[in-house]
């Protein structure tokens, strides 16, 4: 290879470095603001700021609505999480190990609530619950379950994605052999497949936790009044204004699902999955 | 034989068994909502009352596509998807390249910075936005503190911000979508390349970007839907007033609780993000077939 060209190659290296490390600025920006207003001294977020301080993160206790607004997001993650589960990690089984016809169109729609707007989702659901309550004549709109029930459809395809994809890996023999062996299905299952899909589970329920945690545009149209998820109880907080109480609050929320994405990465490579 | 057909039987049982509860589950709460958001979207809707008539018309469509408001709102969109998705193409490519090519042991971490983000949700990231744009904003602050501007620019509540808040929030499904598929691409092949003597820019544009369209589809699709339906960072750095697609059909249900015409909206919505990616799609497959055969 000539000087040139490698001279060109290595302008072409510094020029591709610079960019990407422009790009991953910019996706990190928000946070990173976000994250530094959260100790400042003062009330307004001005530049530079008056000083430091942790005071912010206390103030967070005061306000009932964030911790109201916490506690529900967590009620719902886990029992939607437990459910999407109890769902999603038998059809995974099915999908995986079964030559049934249908198959890519049974995936394609278990895993289609991801691509499916937000705004779409809590529109068309909430006029379900309507039609809903006025068939059955019990209450629908707004309860703590419909909103669960609806956070189960985003929770599903991440354990059905995750659970496929760790299955992919395992090596069907296995499997046989152990009933070969003598093993019946249900033995079969705890002592062989179980232990192999334990680390998509995780993750897969990690993700779903999370989604639902963090959801926001579908939420809005399913909570009842006085009972709002902390994403929306964010929003509403920023309708009014910005300051440093909701940049703590937002800090927790990053910091709780950093720790989620960091004990995801230790069961399965975040690169493959994502 | 009626043992292999049992066999068989069973099996088929076993798999309904595993996957029907979930299918049933899904299928009932994606399609039954939207079938009656549909069917209320061509109902009427009486002002005086606020309440939902009973009809069948198709007004609701016809009165988004005559008032000029409701155009501008859907054109808004378009070209503010458009634009974010273009942006998240450009930046987005590189820093997936690195990430998918890159031999160092922080790869997960650098994965992990890059997914963050996505899961910390929009509320969070318009606020981060506020603290750099508004009137005492880290930007504001550091030009007039240099000397460069007497008065604070407006940033917040323009096209502008709403713009940079969309691409920020679509920029990791674009990153994550062109890495998974360009470390696919075998790096012998962008060595033959360079061996047979192509520039940086050859190599990409006749090796690397035709190897990753199926990535590069895949992303700008996501973006795009995502960018179309866009609800928390318009509302947020757009203001109330700010008319995108999302914020629209949301009024429409909370504020108006005008159902059939927020429905109408919706479907529209979904109608033209549809058929806006089916068209992309099949113009570039057209392209990219001329190309080979050419």
């Amino acid at each position: 290879m000539n000087a040139v060209a490698l001279i060109r190659r290595r302008a072409g290296r510094w020029a591709l470095n610079g960019a990407a490390t422009l790009s991953l600025a910019y996706i990190l920006l928000p946070l990173v603001f976000v994250v530094w207003l959260a100790f400042f001294r003062q009330e307004i977020p001005s530049f530079p700021p008056e000083g430091y301080s942790l005071r912010w993160f206390a103030a967070i206790l005061d306000q009932r609505k964030f911790v109201d607004g916490f506690s529900l997001s967590f009620q719902v993650g886990v029992l939607a999480t437990v459910i999407g589960l109890a769902l999603g990690v038998p059809a995974a089984l099915c999908l995986a190990r079964y030559d049934i016809s249908w198959r890519a169109p049974l995936s394609s729609l278990l895993l289609m609530p991801l691509i499916v707007p937000g705004v779409v989702l809590g529109t068309s659901m909430y006029v379900f619950h309507v039609e809903l309550e006025n068939a059955l004549d019990v209450d629908v709109i707004g309860t703590f379950y419909a909103l669960v029930a609806g956070h189960v459809v985003i929770v599903i395809p991440w354990i059905v994605r995750l659970v496929t994809a760790s299955l992919a890996g395992v090596d069907r023999t296995t499997e046989e052999a152990a009933q070969n062996l003598g093993a019946n299905r249900w033995i079969t299952f705890w002592r062989i497949t179980l232990p192999a899909i334990r680390p998509g589970m995780v993750a897969g329920a990690l993700f779903g936790f999370v989604t639902s945690f963090g959801n926001l545009e579908m939420s809005l149209f399913l909570v009842g009044p006085g009972r709002t998820t902390l994403p929306i109880v964010i929003l509403q907080y920023l309708e009014w204004k910005i300051d440093p109480t909701i940049a703590a609050v937002s800090v927790v929320q990053i910091v709780l699902i950093a720790i989620a994405m960091l004990i995801t990465d230790r069961y399965v490579k975040l690169a493959r999955v994502v | 034989m009626s043992l292999a057909i049992d066999r068989q039987r069973s099996r088929l049982l076993t798999a309904s068994a595993l996957i029907g509860p979930a299918t049933i589950f899904v299928a009932v709460s994606l399609f039954a909502p939207l079938a009656i958001l549909f069917r209320f979207s061509l109902n009427g809707f009486d002002k005086a009352t606020k309440t939902m008539v009973e009809a069948l018309t198709a007004a609701n469509y016809i009165h988004f596509f005559t008032d000029p408001y409701y155009t501008a709102a859907l054109a808004t969109t378009v070209k503010i998807a458009l634009l974010s998705t273009v942006a998240c193409l450009v930046l987005g490519f590189p820093l997936a390249y690195v990430v998918a090519r890159t031999q160092s042991r922080f790869k997960h971490l650098l994965i992990i910075a890059i997914v963050l983000p996505l899961f910390v949700g929009n509320a969070v990231r318009a606020a981060g936005w506020m603290v750099v744009f508004g009137n005492k904003g880290f930007v504001n602050a550091g030009l007039t503190g240099l000397g460069l501007i007497d008065k604070p620019l407006e940033i917040m509540f323009t096209e502008k911000a709403v713009i940079i808040g969309i691409i920020a929030v679509n920029l990791p499904f674009m990153v994550l979508s062109l890495q998974s598929v360009i470390e696919g691409i075998d790096r012998a092949v962008e060595e033959a390349a360079f061996s047979l003597g192509a520039p940086p820019l050859t190599m990409f544009r006749r090796v690397l970007w035709p190897l990753a369209l199926p990535g590069i589809l895949s992303g700008t699709i996501l973006t795009f839907i995502l960018a179309m339906n866009a609800y928390a960072t318009p509302y947020l750095l757009g203001g109330p007033l700010f008319k995108m697609m999302a914020p629209l059909v949301y009024n429409q249900f909370t504020q108006q609780t005008n159902w059939p015409f927020g429905g109408a909206i919706a479907f529209i919505l979904m109608a033209v993000t549809l058929g806006l990616t089916v068209v992309a799609n099949l113009l570039i497959q057209r392209r990219s077939a001329r190309r080979t055969t050419a």
